[in-house]
């Protein structure tokens, strides 16, 4: 199984999306808000060079947004 | 396999929409990119819908969406790129490049943030430059931002801003502001917040992040400049309606031409309901109401036909 990490906000629509769409396709992530974690929050930065959420780590990959066909690639998910 | 019912889209008119069809038993799909619309992003709690005093928009779209969810009803979150009229109905592609075929169509998708067409301004996108405050407003904790546009999107954006960021400058490009008195006087009294009128945005500057913006002062026409961390554009929506050209007619504001009772376009058989019509009123229970108008009218439009 990948291991997933979504970067978001509390109050972000496509955040709730991203998360609703793995839930649906039974994938498990751990979900960091980085408005109450500096430390996510510069890590998020660094390593996706981008200052707005969502941002995903699939196994080290960072996608940017809730970019659903590079997302259903990484984890092979068929439609 | 042919539905009764496409819903493009699922911020309060599609939902509504969607709840209405499959209570009068239609086979329907709502293709939307996400849940909620515009209400899902709004800053402040939204209070003028009946039955709630208070609630926060995020809120108010998840119950909306679990109504829709407890109901019959197919969804796919999908963006939708082309529909085209055929012989018995509409053929609607979408970007993930599946099509789907209904015999009625209720058009949905509301309305996008506005740009701002200026230089930068989509090189720092996501880097500083945002369209959804509620979003990304939280990782601007202690920094310097600037709210584009002195409307009541643009106040309740500093609104929003005001319990995170150190200072924020509000540009608006006319003589005066135009939001409303209750929402000028909290930011007045934050005692963060500078608004400058008569501001142009010109150009958004920095280099991984933004780090400044310029600004024309249109009463001296000298440039100024402003140093910030984050550009939150607040000038207004676009109806989202370029897929449906040649389908039906539009205003100057790229509005869809209804029909007031029905929401029926120009196309037997094809609706509009919300932002993306011509309806003066940009509200969330106006986009609710006309979402239930038109399955209404799609259902008797559907009646009819089968007669």
């Amino acid at each position: 199984m990948a291991k997933i990490r979504i970067f978001s906000t509390p109050a972000c629509p496509y955040c709730v999306t991203l998360k609703e769409f793995l839930r649906e396709n039974n994938f498990s992530f751990e979900d960091i808000d980085v408005s109450q974690d500096k430390n996510s929050l510069d890590e998020m930065i660094e390593k996706s060079g981008q200052f707005g959420v969502p941002v995903v780590d699939i196994d080290g990959q960072i996608v940017v947004g809730f970019n659903r066909e590079k997302i259903s690639k990484l984890l092979n998910i068929n439609e | 396999m042919t539905y009764d019912l496409i819903i493009i889209g699922g911020g309060p008119a599609g939902m509504t929409a969607g709840i209405y069809a499959s209570r009068l038993g239609l086979k329907t799909l709502l293709i939307t990119k996400s849940f909620g619309g515009q209400i899902a992003k709004k800053a402040v709690d939204i209070e003028n819908y009946p039955g709630f005093e208070k609630i926060s928009g995020l809120k108010l779209a998840q119950k909306m969406e679990n109504h829709l969810k407890s109901l019959e009803i197919e969804t796919k979150i999908d963006e939708t790129g082309r529909v085209e009229k055929k012989a018995n109905g509409f053929l609607v592609f979408t970007k993930n490049k599946k099509s789907y075929l209904a015999k009625a169509v209720i058009l949905a998708s509301g309305a996008d943030p506005r740009p701002l067409e200026v230089p930068g301004e989509k090189e720092f996108l996501g880097k500083g430059v945002s369209y959804c405050s509620v979003c990304d407003g939280p990782l601007f904790k202690d920094k310097v931002v600037a709210v584009i546009g002195g409307g009541n999107a643009g106040f309740e954006t500093a609104i929003f801003l005001i319990k995170i960021a150190k200072k924020i400058y509000i540009l608006e490009s006319g003589p005066e502001v135009k939001a409303f008195e209750a929402n000028q006087n909290i930011v007045k009294q934050s005692g963060k917040a500078e608004i400058i009128i008569n501001a142009v945005l010109k150009e958004i500057e920095g280099n991984k992040f933004v780090n400044s913006i310029i600004y024309e002062d249109r009463e001296t026409g000298g440039k100024k400049e402003l140093k910030v961390d984050g550009v939150f554009v607040e000038v207004g929506y676009h109806p989202a309606t370029s897929y449906v050209k040649g389908l039906v007619d539009f205003n100057e504001r790229d509005e869809i031409v209804v029909e007031f009772e029905t929401c029926q376009t120009k196309t037997a058989g094809l609706f509009a309901a919300g932002d993306l019509n011509i309806g003066p009123f940009k509200q969330i229970i106006t986009a609710a109401g006309e979402g239930a108008k038109a399955a209404l009218a799609a259902y008797n439009y559907l009646q009819k036909k089968a007669e």
